[in-house]
């Protein structure tokens, strides 16, 4: 606990000090770049980067266009087409991963009441979907079963005025979720890996703070990255500029 | 003055009455005794002939002729080439790890002419270390402790042999250099600071940290009772002794095992553990404070006191004792023959904890093993598992706290997107924006919400910097003069490496020249010598490729300009810094003069590292932060400063021990494909 700071000048923390001195060579940073646009599918930057930064592509263009269709699709909600695809690639996915194809058609299920629900119509196709595609797979795993109950509570609460475990499924984040599970698992199947390493990075450096504070050891109280341009090191502090806060960005 | 055991190999490779070994021991290893008739090349430590025929029985070194020292599992990581000959001891004394203290004792012999530095200990790294981060350290500190000891010899022997063929004739030297000093200059790489965060790992029981009625073996790893020699000795319960070095909390857990060669039946008072300095060397292991022990008469475990507790199962000749600690949570376990017991003590404190072992009767005999040789109980399963924990930890870390109101995926695409525009790869930038764009329109549900586009400005900036980044160090020259003249003023230092560079790079292409005009006159085989010559195919040198078929008188009218235009800027060079008084700008000019003495310093190990291209990139990026901070930006991308803080927290979570011993940075870097540069 004891504090190199507690000097009388405002002299920038130890660790801060420590960190400037560490390297972070280039050819780390940028295999994690080429590994992120790679493995969560942005073909066109991928390829773009490789240039750029003279290194050789992780994965041929074609392979990282097809999960990004596939994400696009799902992203989209046209999760029929997304499963058509998936199937054109590699039909052993779904057959072999029970949980991810069953999410894929929760999934469906959900797009299919949100479309119903606005256009004030028919639940017809939502429940005929639900009885033949979820209703035979739904009693094999409990939580299956859970799931498709909750989904189908949407079709009895107008969708304005739904609790928010329920609302929590017609929100863009499960198609996020479920889109990352897909990639996922074609990542798993063409390289073992299930996802980026800056993902790990990133989990990393939280966990090692956390466990540093824990331990009392000395730390200034707040260790920025910089990102939102309130970097200490740089000389004239910025506002925060749009969501993501990047300064050279202007959004149209 | 020898004790009840004469020296050699037999006499404790086969007791007249091998005790039945451990069943549970033949496990996963042979057991010690039993392997001796089938001990191949890959045998044990503990039975391994060659292991102890260096002394033969009438205590004579014998080296000739000894087997499978490559079988010993030592070399790791260190560059053994004609290892596995016991003959090529004498090319040891080049300062290459030895394999144990006996043959540094037979290289001490050898060194009576005093070209060997003796106190040099043996660099060996314990299997479940292997890859750890403190160990890498360790490794680096020791090859520039190798190098600087080489370098300083070869300096002492004068001028190495090729630069004594350097012919003045063939190039002119710039002019105010000084032939002969500054041509012996020798690229020396950082004398190795001794850091005290940097513990060495215990190597051998310290001589000077022992009590008197026991015997150290000339292997520094093997002790004997041979009864108290003087009346203080006399005065004690048991005579113990500690290792050289303490175990340091880096490694996380610290592990080294004890095999009992010699006790007497049913009464092996012997104790082993780990003790720091305070506690007082005559007394059973255990028994005085901050000591730990686990005793081979009665199978107790003691800390602090003698009264102990019961813990495990009596030892005796043959066992093969484990001693661990882990400084996580401040554990001590022990094994026997290879199957641990269990958590020994619970309360071990954080010092300078050294293993430590005690001998109480005559005819006990133990040796120990840091871990330069495999141990029999799997220490680096227990290893793994530990790593496998903290890395379940990491995995479930919720990372939103990072940057409040941004989840994971948001997070990382913020990270990713300011990285290329920070360090100028607008092309990227702009295919990722555009990617990004698509994907949140695709998400975007309710279609009267319009999905704002990012448009990546065409960064005036990142643009300026781009032929800076590119490594061109002409053309970085021209740009920063035009578009930020006042960083090279305000930044000296960049604008002097700037200026070596530029000469380097007029040497580099003067020799690539070179070689393929001798290529050419000698035979034509131009695409061999231009795969030798490491052509760089950044497309700035593209001339040279082209060059190729092109008439030599072509080649040659342009070498004869390169050079003249090379020696004219060296001149301008020497002309503004030759009175500068910094050390840095003396020892940088006279390192490039260095470059022009030879015909080809491509081919040269004394300097063909400086025309290395990495050195162009790393004056690149310099100049690259010199601008970024003098248009007020951050030197460093978000993504870089989470990186280097990251190191920085491991490294302090490292230093006691904690979680961070068991995880490095390189455990994410690991997994991506390494994409080598094209």
């Amino acid at each position: 606990m004891t504090s190199s700071a507690s000097t009388a000048t405002p002299a920038k923390h130890a660790f801060d000090r420590r960190v400037e001195d560490v390297k972070s060579p280039k050819s780390d940073i940028n295999a994690l770049i080429l590994d992120y646009l790679t493995m969560e599918g942005y073909p066109n930057a991928a390829a773009n980067f490789s240039k750029e930064a003279n290194l050789q592509p992780h994965q041929d263009t074609g392979s990282i266009q097809a999960r990004q269709e596939i994400q696009n699709s799902i992203h989209g909600g046209n999760i029929q087409m997304a499963i058509e695809t998936l199937n054109d690639l590699d039909p052993e996915i779904l057959d072999e991963d029970k949980a991810l194809h069953f999410a894929l058609l929760r999934l469906q299920l959900v797009e299919l009441i949100r479309s119903c629900n606005a256009t004030g119509g028919d639940i017809a196709p939502a429940l005929k979907f639900a009885t033949e595609q979820l209703g035979p797979r739904a009693p094999t795993n409990p939580k299956f079963l859970e799931d498709l109950e909750r989904t189908m509570a949407l079709l009895l609460f107008p969708s304005d005025s739904l609790e928010p475990r329920l609302s929590a499924l017609l929100h863009p984040d499960l198609r996020r979720e479920v889109a990352d599970k897909v990639n996922r698992a074609i990542l798993e199947r063409q390289s073992q890996r299930r996802e980026a390493a800056i993902r790990q990075l990133v989990k990393m450096r939280v966990w090692a703070e956390n466990t540093a504070r824990d331990k009392g050891k000395s730390l200034p109280d707040r260790l920025d990255i910089g990102l939102n341009g309130e970097d200490a090191d740089s000389p004239g502090r910025r506002s925060i500029h749009g969501e993501n806060g990047h300064e050279p960005m202007i959004t149209t | 003055m020898s004790g009840s055991f004469q020296h050699g190999s037999s006499g404790f490779q086969e007791p007249a009455s091998p005790p039945t070994p451990s069943a549970r021991a033949t496990g996963r290893y042979p057991s010690p005794y039993s392997s001796v008739a089938s001990a191949g090349a890959a045998a044990n430590f503990y039975s391994h002939p060659s292991r102890t025929s260096v002394l033969n029985s009438a205590g004579d070194l014998t080296l000739g002729g000894s087997t499978g020292l490559g079988g010993l599992g030592l070399i790791n990581n260190v560059n053994m080439e004609g290892a596995e000959s016991g003959t090529d001891a004498r090319a040891w004394r080049g300062g290459l790890p030895s394999f144990s203290r006996a043959f540094n004792m037979l290289m001490a012999a050898e060194a009576a002419d005093g070209a060997l530095q003796t106190e040099e200990e043996a660099f060996f790294v314990p299997s479940y270390l292997e890859g750890s981060t403190y160990v890498q350290k360790l490794e680096e500190a020791y090859r520039s402790k190798l190098q600087a000891r080489e370098s300083s010899r070869t300096s002492a022997n004068g001028l190495s042999p090729n630069l004594t063929t350097f012919n003045p004739h063939q190039h002119p030297l710039p002019p105010g250099s000084h032939r002969g000093m500054s041509h012996t200059v020798i690229e020396r790489p950082p004398v190795f600071e001794e850091d005290d965060s940097l513990a060495p790992l215990p190597s051998k029981w310290n001589k000077d940290d022992q009590w008197g009625g026991i015997e150290i073996q000339p292997d520094g790893l093997s002790i004997k009772y041979v009864g108290p020699k003087n009346q203080h000795d006399r005065d004690h319960e048991a005579c113990a002794v500690r290792a050289d070095h303490y175990m340091p909390a880096q490694c996380g857990i610290y592990y080294y095992e004890v095999q009992i060669l010699s006790a007497k039946r049913d009464d092996a008072t012997i104790g082993i553990g780990f003790s720091t300095k305070t506690a007082t060397l005559s007394r059973p292991i255990g028994w005085e404070p901050e000591a730990w022990g686990y005793h081979g008469d009665d199978g107790r475990c003691f800390t602090g006191q003698n009264i102990g507790r019961h813990y495990g199962p009596r030892y005796n000749t043959g066992d093969v004792i484990g001693c661990g600690v882990n400084f996580r949570d401040n554990t001590a376990f022990f094994t026997k023959n290879g199957v641990k017991i269990g958590t020994a003590f619970h309360d071990v404190i954080r010092g300078k904890l050294h293993p430590a072992i005690s001998l109480k009767k005559p005819g006990e005999y133990i040796r120990a093993n840091f871990g330069q040789t495999p141990f029999v109980y799997n220490i680096d399963d227990l290893m793994r598992e530990e790593r496998e924990k903290v890395q379940k930890d990491i995995e479930a870390t919720e990372t939103s706290t990072l940057v409040p109101g941004m989840n994971e995926t948001d997070l990382i695409q913020a990270l990713v997107l300011q990285f290329l525009q920070h360090d100028g790869y607008v092309e990227t930038a702009r295919a990722f924006a555009e990617d990004m764009r698509v994907q949140k329109e695709a998400l975007n549900i309710d279609p009267s919400v319009k999905v704002d586009g990012l448009n990546i400005r065409d960064d005036e900036d990142a643009n300026n910097r781009q032929p800076i980044l590119e490594g061109d160090i002409d053309r970085a020259l021209k740009y920063t003069n035009a578009y930020y003249p006042h960083v090279l003023q305000d930044n000296e230092h960049v604008d002097f490496r700037l200026r070596c560079r530029r000469f380097i790079e007029m040497v580099r292409k003067a020799a690539q020249l070179n070689m393929l005009n001798d290529s050419k006159k000698s035979n034509g085989h131009t695409a061999e010598v231009a795969q030798d010559m490491d052509l760089d195919m950044n497309g700035s040198e593209s001339t040279v490729w082209a060059a190729l078929d092109a008439d030599i008188v072509e080649n040659s009218a342009e070498l004869i300009e390169l050079e003249r235009s090379m020696l004219e800027y060296g001149q301008s060079l020497q002309a503004k810094y030759a009175n500068d008084p910094r050390k840095e700008v003396a020892k940088a000019l006279n390192e490039i003069w260095a470059l022009v003495a030879y015909r080809n310093p491509l081919k040269e190990p004394q300097v063909s590292h400086l025309l290395d291209r990495k050195g162009r990139v790393a004056v690149a990026e310099e100049l690259n932060s010199a601008i970024l901070l003098s248009l007020g930006k951050s030197s460093r991308a978000s993504l870089e400063k989470l990186y280097a803080q990251t190191s920085v927290l491991l490294e302090d979570l490292r230093q006691d021990g904690g979680e961070g011993a068991f995880v490095s940075v390189d455990d994410a870097m690991d997994d991506i494909p390494r994409s080598t540069q094209i």
